[in-house]
């Protein structure tokens, strides 16, 4: 019971008509990094203003640390929260923002200016303490936000899209530094972003949100390996979603299953997907990165399927090379090939596909 | 023609500049002016009328002017500074509606408001309430709306999220209005607040209704003296009140810091 930081039973919150949250469960460890994923609308956000007490959930329950919160003003829960816009306070001094929780707890003049150094020190903006928030640049003050929110120890971090309005070089090197924030605290992060890339990249659970409800929850490899729905395999990462049909029964052997690609009239061999009935397959996904070139270079040890098609487009993106294949049977797939491979990527060329069984995951809806 | 525009806005700038400040060239000149007749002859001058101030039939006016416009200054800002917060903060129930119910005042002429008092107050049988406590009364509603106008402005300014943050790091409501809001507006509310002394100092249209012997303001008793005589002494009496306001500007403006918002370093 104690190593859960944050329950939410069955918590709903309706705007007047409008239910943004509906019926969600979530429990997030202590001491790890959880983020909450999905795009624009889909409750993240009043779900995370829930937690911090700005808003009160319709029906459920909440429970920071055991304790239910229902009527707990946010002054209360004793919880931090990073802002989109930081949300510093224009009239005080860095040193000001920092202390200013542990002077609304009555600490000492001492403890608050000891507290304020902590902080300032695991964000590694020492010496600024004498700055006003305008005088810095984003990141800094992206920074300031973060000192200002743990140094009154909360247990638990809330962050509200931190990095967006940071420019991309900044963004990638704070998410390292956020992590080891985190680490180094071993502080609840519940990190709220619609960035999946930022949730895969910090993150040791992550929840991810579809018009209100939980789509899935899981780690980030769970999550990008094994999503169970079209959107979850959308949103996360690239993905070829295929409508299938006719999904029979697992083969001795592996357990595969074999499916019929709908467009193409193709059957392949899909991973086993527990908990899912073969009546309930209604897609099936397979990453870029797992539709390979089947020969020496490119042969994998593990059940594959093999198709035949001719290569349509090919973009270089570098390390990576993206290729549009159009398969025998009329479905276009797209692939991620390491770029060492140009030579082989001609297009109109005709060429041998291998996907592992295990790459082909078949979807819910 | 641009630059045709920007000269043209130049002159007029001076014009205007000029148009307001030489008259007060001239009342300087006639303060320090040794005839009774008011002349301005820069060989010969004397510093006699402002001796002349240091009486109490103009003391006593010039002590009631300060009290009443501190008084209404205070008072304003706290009612206005209230109000401002129900109307743009926290947007009470009806807020556009009391709002403008509160900017009202500034559109009745001040002699309108001022008949209107005293018929108030004769038909209400509170006859004693002429003099002081009227005076502060009918300058409280005269400054109010400015006193509301401009904390409401920066009350509108004040980013909320500032609050949701005081919030989360512990503050209570108290502290949150005293280490967040206030700070944050005070600019706004203390310039409204000095609208507000000025205003009060220097009225006549409404105080004209309230005062009664030994109770007359600094403007009033200008008025009536002027209607005996013309002489320096009323010079001086403007220019020493015009040096008062200056120091009263400048001191709201050491407390209030309204001119310096924010250039990333107030304190």
């Amino acid at each position: 019971m104690s190593t859960i930081d944050i329950e939410l039973h069955s918590v709903s919150k309706k705007f007047g008509a409008n239910r943004i949250v509906k019926n969600v469960n979530l429990s997030i460890p202590k001491g790890k990094f959880v983020s909450i994923l999905g795009p624009s609308g889909c409750g993240k956000t009043t779900t995370l203003n829930m937690i911090a007490g700005f808003e009160s959930p319709t029906s459920g329950e909440i429970r920071i640390r055991g304790r239910d919160q229902n009527g707990v003003p946010p002054e209360a829960r004793k919880i931090g929260l990073v802002f989109q816009n930081y949300a510093l306070f224009p009239h005080m001094t860095v040193a000001e923002n920092v202390g200013f929780g542990l002077k609304m707890q009555g600490r000492s003049r001492q403890e608050i200016a000891a507290g304020t150094k902590r902080a300032l020190k695991s964000v590694r903006l020492e010496g600024f303490e004498n700055r006003y928030p305008k005088e810095l640049s984003g990141g800094q003050q992206q920074r300031v936000a973060v000192a200002r929110a743990i140094a009154p120890s909360p247990s638990v971090l809330l962050l509200d899209e931190p990095l967006s309005n940071l420019d991309l070089k900044l963004r990638e090197a704070m998410r390292v530094e956020l992590k080891e924030i985190q680490q180094d605290l071993g502080m609840t992060f519940v990190y709220v972003t619609h960035d999946q890339e930022e949730a895969m990249a910090m993150s040791d659970r992550i929840i991810v949100m579809q018009g209100g409800v939980v789509a899935q929850e899981g780690a980030p490899a769970d999550i990008y390996g094994r999503p169970r729905t079209s959107f979850v395999a959308d949103f996360i990462g690239k993905s070829n979603i295929l409508p299938i049909s006719d999904v029979g029964d697992a083969e001795t052997g592996n357990g595969s299953l074999r499916v019929l690609l709908e467009a193409a009239g193709v059957p392949i061999m899909a991973a086993p997907m527990p908990g899912l009935g073969p009546d309930k397959a209604r897609f099936c996904c397979i990453r870029p990165e797992a539709v390979r070139l089947a020969d020496a270079a490119g042969a994998l040890d593990e059940p594959a399927n093999l198709l035949t098609g001719t290569i349509q487009k090919v973009v270089n993106l570098g390390a990576y090379l993206e290729a549009w294949l159009l398969v025998d049977g009329g479905i276009t797939l797209k692939s991620m090939i390491r770029s060492t491979r140009l030579d082989k990527l001609v297009v109109g060329r005709r060429v041998e596909l291998a996907i592992a069984h295990a790459a082909v995951q078949l979807l819910e809806e | 023609m641009n630059r045709l525009l920007a000269i043209l806005f130049k002159i007029s700038l001076a014009a205007i500049l000029a148009f307001i400040t030489l008259p007060l060239l001239v009342v300087i000149a006639a303060s320090v002016s040794p005839t009774p007749a008011v002349t301005f002859r820069p060989s010969d001058w004397t510093l006699g009328w402002y001796a002349a101030l240091w009486d109490s039939r103009w003391l006593d006016p010039f002590l009631l002017s300060v009290k009443l416009a501190a008084t209404v200054s205070v008072a304003s800002g706290v009612l206005g500074a209230l109000g401002a917060y129900s109307v743009a903060y926290a947007k009470c129930p009806g807020h556009t509606a009391i709002m403008s119910f509160l900017l009202s005042p500034m559109s009745v002429p001040q002699i309108v408001k001022g008949v209107a008092i005293v018929l108030f107050l004769s038909s209400a049988g509170l006859f004693n309430l002429l003099g002081t406590p009227g005076l502060v009364v009918a300058h409280i509603v005269l400054t109010l709306p400015f006193v509301v106008r401009m904390a409401a402005t920066a009350m509108f300014n004040f980013d909320k999220r500032l609050d949701r943050a005081a919030r989360i790091l512990g503050a209570g409501p108290a502290q949150r209005i005293r280490y967040v809001l206030l700070p944050l507006i005070r600019s706004g509310l203390f310039s409204g607040m000095t609208f507000a002394f000025i205003l009060s100092f220097n009225n006549i249209p409404i105080s004209v209704f309230l005062v009664k012997p030994g109770q007359t303001t600094l403007p009033i008793t200008v008025i009536n003296h002027l209607e005996y005589s013309l002489d320096p002494v009323l010079a001086a009496v403007n220019v020493a009140s015009l040096l008062f306001i200056l120091g009263a500007i400048l001191l709201f403006e050491k407390i209030g810091g309204f001119s310096a918002q924010f250039h990333g370093g107030s304190k």
